[in-house]
């Protein structure tokens, strides 16, 4: 009984393989489709595969549009903030592990509860202050920004993994001589690599993407990042969809670069625990 | 030279109602092997982590050559320990687990090496320094922890349960390895374990604890031959001691103890102790290896024979265990007899009782009685 049920169900986690494959990858494959075609072709045609490719297109986007000061906004924007969150976060996950202080329960609630309020409730007096701080339209107020959303999630990741590093080795640091911040330096964060890269990495990429908070702090056009720059392919009365399509997949083409190489790294840091 | 001194150590966690531990003096002398024993939960590897300075002294003080160390961090101790999960650094090879130490301790590079790879040979572990500790056995693993504290050349060792996680084949070796490096090394040690068979073989003296508190202290052979109390004898041996109810009786004729439906005459030394037990219950404790199927000729005068059935024999290869019944009490007891052995289940036999080797406990409080034969 139990045997005969094993095709139907293996049938059954196929079909919804192939169906999360088409409803996630499909668009993807479509826009990588109108990325390499012109836009009359595609008002055409919209669902044509491109017979004749248009490379071109991607020096087009790449030289017309001030993509290169886009991109280089954006991976001075988002590198910078990984690494600051990334390192804070790691600190904070094992300063709130290992050292139970009074109030501790307080601030992981306080850190947490910043998960949970979407940013459209935030926009208006994030605006307002750094306005008054005279960080608005500045890249190093994006920055601050951006270190400030991811933090919660960061911290969350990293204390359930720091969670799992046994007490013993921390306490075998403190005999073998060391202080506080040389055993966070030299045991929580080597051990926690995985769990550290992949939080990097997930920041990264949902940074790469973040459109609202940019779109709203940053009106100089020399600050834009590159999903602002994508935006500028829309005219006031017109789309020039080709266009689009291609400087969105030269935006993606990083994350889908760090994504190929380290997806398995990323799964495995996002499930494993601690090595004993 | 060091040697460490705890005077009335108590520790109390947040939330306990009890203390961990309570009120624990002992001292250790220099170069000394002493093992701290007893069941989990009583207080053991607390008292070890307040010596290490991982955990903060409740009261009492801690002294390390006389020199109160209540207030010194952990990392200025001079202290190294052996953790039962070894606690290996995972990140690093086996020649930085040993090097680590040194390092903060500004060791010059060609000194660190020397140390490292002597240390490496002693426990023969050379071929293994590149590797990371996920690369070796249990065993390798154990020798790299203690590599870590021998390396450091510390004043005192020590060791929190470090053969548990070792298969039997491992924990014999390891035993004995440990107590030759610390006979060649010579440095004060304190060990903890649960398992009697460690403290009975490895340390100069045993500290028995229960419920936080210091049941007994000394050499091993004394305390398995002189237990305290019903725990300490219960404790250690393995099977535990056999519990039986006796009656002082004191007449013209002198003091006589009556168990098993036998009566020993005691001798006049024992009167003014028992004389308050007169008439009353007493635990008798009786060893299963002091109980004789056949009776050995050298004993013969101090023997009584009392009659049993055989309820169970188990033979364990090197010798055999016979649970019993006394018919006359209904008590059930357990003799350790050769492995020759002709009864089986069911039969009725008697067996002989070495007289001159029981213990006797007070019924209400369970501390030892003295006893002696006439």
């Amino acid at each position: 009984m139990g045997n005969a049920l094993i095709p139907v169900k293996k049938t059954l986690l196929l079909l919804l393989v192939v169906v999360c494959s088409i409803t996630t990858g499909g668009p993807f494959l479509w826009v990588a489709a109108l990325s390499l075609r012109t836009t009359p072709e595609i008002l055409d045609h919209p669902y044509r595969f491109p017979l004749h490719p248009h490379f071109e297109k991607f020096v087009s986007a790449w030289t017309h549009s001030n993509y290169g000061l886009y991109f280089w906004n954006s991976t001075l924007v988002v590198v910078t903030a990984v690494v600051i969150v990334t390192l804070l976060g790691a600190m904070a996950a094992h300063g709130l592990v290992r050292y139970p202080f009074r109030g501790n329960r307080g601030v992981r609630f306080l850190i947490l509860s910043g998960m949970m309020l979407p940013p459209q409730m935030l926009i208006l007096s994030l605006f307002q202050i750094m306005f008054n701080m005279g960080l608005y339209n500045t890249l190093g107020g994006l920055v601050l920004v951006y270190v400030a959303t991811q933090l919660p999630m960061t911290i969350y990741i990293l204390e359930s993994f720091f969670a799992h590093i046994p007490q013993d080795l921390f306490d075998a640091a403190k005999l073998d001589g060391y202080a506080d911040f040389e055993i966070f330096w030299r045991i929580a964060l080597p051990i926690g690599t995985p769990a550290v890269f992949t939080t990097g990495l997930l920041n990264f990429i949902m940074l790469w993407n973040e459109f609202l908070y940019a779109v709203v702090l940053l009106t100089d056009n020399s600050k834009r990042t590159l999903p602002l720059g994508i935006m500028f392919f829309m005219g006031g009365h017109q789309i020039d969809v080709g266009m689009v399509a291609t400087g969105l997949i030269i935006a993606i083409l990083p994350v889908l670069l760090l994504y190929t190489c380290f997806s398995e790294t990323m799964i495995k840091g996002m499930t494993a625990g601690a090595v004993r | 030279m060091a040697v460490v001194k705890a005077d009335r150590l108590c520790k109390e966690y947040k939330g306990h109602a009890d203390l961990a531990v309570k009120d624990v003096s002992f001292t250790v002398a220099d170069g000394e092997f002493m093992v701290l024993l007893g069941p989990s939960g009583c207080g053991k590897t607390s008292i070890l982590r307040m010596i290490a300075g991982l955990e903060p002294i409740t009261s009492g003080d801690l002294l390390l050559n006389g020199k109160r160390i209540n207030d010194v961090p952990a990392k200025d101790r001079d202290i190294a320990m052996v953790f039962q999960s070894y606690a290996l650094y995972p990140h690093m090879d086996v020649y930085s687990n040993l090097a680590f130490g040194l390092r903060r301790r500004g060791f010059p590079p060609a000194e660190i090496d020397r140390r490292v790879t002597a240390t490496a040979a002693k426990l023969a572990m050379v071929p293994y320094l590149k590797r990371k500790p996920m690369a070796l056995s249990g065993g390798q693993r154990q020798r790299v922890a203690l590599g870590r504290a021998i390396v450091r050349e510390p004043q005192v060792f020590l060791f929190d349960e470090p053969l548990s996680n070792l298969d039997a084949a491992a924990r014999f070796t390891t035993r004995n390895e440990l107590i030759k490096q610390q006979k060649e090394l010579g440095t004060t040690t304190i060990y903890v374990t649960h398992d009697q068979v460690e403290a009975m073989t490895m340390g100069h003296r045993i500290c028995i604890l229960n419920h936080g508190e210091l049941v007994q202290i000394g050499r091993p052979l004394e305390v398995y031959q002189s237990p305290a109390d019903t725990f300490v004898a219960r404790f250690l041996g393995n099977p535990q001691m056999n519990m039986l109810k006796g009656t002082v009786a004191l007449n013209d004729g002198g003091a006589f103890l009556h168990v098993a439906g036998s009566s020993i005459e005691l001798a006049a030394q024992a009167l003014p102790e028992l004389r308050k037990y007169a008439g009353s219950a007493v635990i008798v404790g009786v060893r299963p290896e002091d109980l004789y199927e056949h009776e050995p000729a050298a004993l013969l005068e101090r023997l009584v024979r009392i009659p049993a059935r055989v309820i169970a024999v188990e033979p364990l290869g090197a010798e055999t265990l016979l649970m019993l019944a006394l018919p006359d009490s209904k008590e059930e007891i357990i003799a350790r007899v050769g492995r020759q052995t002709g009864v089986r289940s069911g039969d009725t036999t008697t067996v002989a009782l070495d007289t001159a080797a029981l213990h006797l406990f007070d019924p209400a409080t369970k501390v030892a009685i003295p006893y002696f034969r006439r």
